[in-house]
């Protein structure tokens, strides 16, 4: 049976990512699952400078789903090279690591330092993250701003390069083409969406930022049809992500034609939850009589 | 996460529930302060995260948590049977450190769990120490049933009882403070977050030699989603599952 599928010039062993922000930097999985065995990896969302991330509380339960406003936190990507870096280098499965920044240079700055690591295998914008005031929603609402970004970005590195997209996305059709035109070469697609939550008996908002992102599978149909209607508009591959929990998750956003799936919140409930979707996904094509995962991938549209 | 079995369940007064439950992995590595994730059930999604418990104790195959029921999570935890599955995760986070001349333990409440487990170790190793534990109402003294066979107790109460000091934890600890105190003592406190505060002010400059073990709202318990932020005292965040649960008094602000 053959698992890998092809995001233009890269390749995965199979379709199954987990996302940023719910592995950590890779080396916390560890203890749960075989990292080895999944697509790829993707290290949460590095910036220049380590970045201290959102006031407590930042998480909250809600029905099905999870609101959060972490904030960005991270260590920052020189502390990410020399802590976390040599663990990766172990690793053979595919890493992908998301950055963000607070300007145009800061994005460039941190994906100038990473072309030069040769365990890295593609670079993720993230271009959407609702949580922190300065932070990715600015570049993603702003056409201009963002076609300045991807260009200068895709002029600092020769890594595969993904943009995550999320539900603040305004024109789809103008931004995926500037997208394209710019050189990012997949999209993955959806981050959190931004939601809200009130403590009644506080009669306050839970969070200090008022809104947080919410994920889990309370947003799953938001996505698949995110996913769906991107598929139809664009030629670049396409990761979809949105509250898959189970393995017909996962089968519903490569039906519609996303060419891989991450795993995010699901991560968090069982850490070994990729693990179990990729058994899902072989067992689903070997009773269907399937040889090729890629014979499934945009079936329904 | 493993699929564990309930051996026991005993109900502990009103509010409080003690699971004996049965993975040999968790029994034999957990130490005190250490906690575990648990999930009643499994391809539920309300509610979706798994909730962070303190282990009471370790022995053989199995290890126990005792909760207070106190919302949906724990409340579907406490309808759980001997012979019923749940689903564990652990031992997760930086326990007690073990090395300690003699102790001093303060537990408010069902902050008791995680201090039991660390008395049984210190009784073990003929560690000396007392134990003060405070409960706010009379009902919940019924937790004094889990500290049979650990000796060295005094006890408070909020409500007027007999036997007991009438008062808060921290008021029949400072009764004892200068006689306790002196010598090579370390501090263990686990309790809520007033109890906790008002200790960090009764005990300033022993910081470095008190430890407490902290709560907080936790989504995945092994590090990676870093929900669990508190501040720390030189700037930014700890992560109560993978830094602490357990942090000395120095590190954190309360």
């Amino acid at each position: 049976m053959n698992l890998s599928v092809h995001l233009g010039r890269l390749v995965l062993q199979n379709p199954v990512v987990l996302t940023s922000g719910t592995c950590g930097y890779g080396k916390e999985m560890q203890p749960y699952l075989d990292l080895n065995s999944l697509g790829a990896i993707t290290v949460k969302g590095l910036s220049l400078f380590p970045w201290p991330g959102n006031p407590p509380p930042r998480i909250w339960e809600t029905k099905a789903g999870l609101l959060n406003s972490i904030g960005l936190e991270n260590k920052g990507v020189e502390r990410f090279l020399e802590e976390d870096l040599p663990f990766l280098e172990g690793l053979t499965t595919r890493v992908f690591v998301n950055i963000w920044g607070r300007t145009v240079d800061e994005y460039v700055a941190v994906a100038r330092k990473l072309n030069e690591v040769k365990r890295i295998d593609a670079l993720e914008l993230n271009l959407s993250c609702p949580n922190v005031e300065k932070g990715g929603a600015t570049f993603i609402a702003d056409l201009e701003v963002l076609k300045r970004l991807v260009g200068e970005v895709r002029a600092a590195t020769e890594k595969f390069l993904i943009a995550k997209l999320g539900p603040q996305v305004c024109d789809w059709e103008t931004t995926v083409a500037l997208l394209e035109e710019g050189g990012v070469e997949a999209l993955s697609i959806t981050n959190s969406f931004p939601a809200l939550v009130i403590d009644v008996e506080r009669m306050d908002f839970v969070f200090a930022l008022k809104t947080a992102g919410l994920s889990g599978p309370a947003i799953k149909p938001l996505a698949l049809k995110m996913v769906y209607d991107l598929v139809g508009i664009t030629k670049l591959p396409v990761i979809g992500m949105g509250g898959i929990t189970t393995a017909e998750d996962a089968l519903e956003f490569l039906l519609v034609g996303a060419k891989a799936v991450g795993i995010g919140t699901a991560s968090l409930v069982v850490p070994s939850s990729a693990i179990r979707v990729l058994e899902g996904i072989k067992q689903y094509l070997f009773r269907k009589g399937i040889t090729d995962v890629e014979e499934i991938i945009g079936k329904v549209r | 996460m493993n699929l564990a079995r309930v051996r026991k369940k005993e109900r502990i007064g009103e509010r409080f529930v003690l699971l004996e439950i049965e993975d040999r992995d968790i029994a034999t590595q957990a130490q005190p302060g250490q906690f575990v994730m648990v999930r009643p059930f499994e391809g539920v999604y309300d509610p979706l995260l798994p909730r962070p418990f303190a282990i009471l104790r370790a022995e053989g195959n199995c290890f126990a948590i005792l909760f207070e029921i106190v919302g949906r999570g724990t409340s579907l935890l406490s309808r759980l049977e001997p012979g019923n599955e749940l689903y564990v995760l652990g031992p997760l986070g930086r326990g007690f450190s073990l090395e300690a001349p003699s102790a001093i333990l303060i537990a408010g409440g069902r902050g008791i769990v995680p201090l039991v487990f660390l008395a049984l170790e210190l009784t073990k190793r003929a560690t000396p120490f007392s134990f003060f534990l405070g409960v706010r109402e009379r009902k919940e003294l019924a937790l004094l049933r889990i500290l049979d066979g650990i000796s060295e107790i005094s006890w408070s109460c909020e409500e007027r009882v007999t036997g007991g000091f009438c008062g808060t934890v921290l008021e029949l600890f400072k009764k004892h403070f200068d006689a306790t105190l002196k010598g090579d003592v370390r501090i263990y406190a686990c309790g809520p977050e007033g109890m906790l505060q008002a200790l960090s002010k009764i005990l300033t400059g022993r910081e470095e030699t008190t430890e407490v073990s902290l709560e907080a709202r936790m989504g995945c318990g092994f590090g990676v989603c870093l929900g669990c932020a508190i501040p720390r005292r030189d700037g930014g965040y700890w992560h109560v599952c993978s830094d602490g649960p357990v942090f000395k008094l120095s590190e954190v602000v309360l």
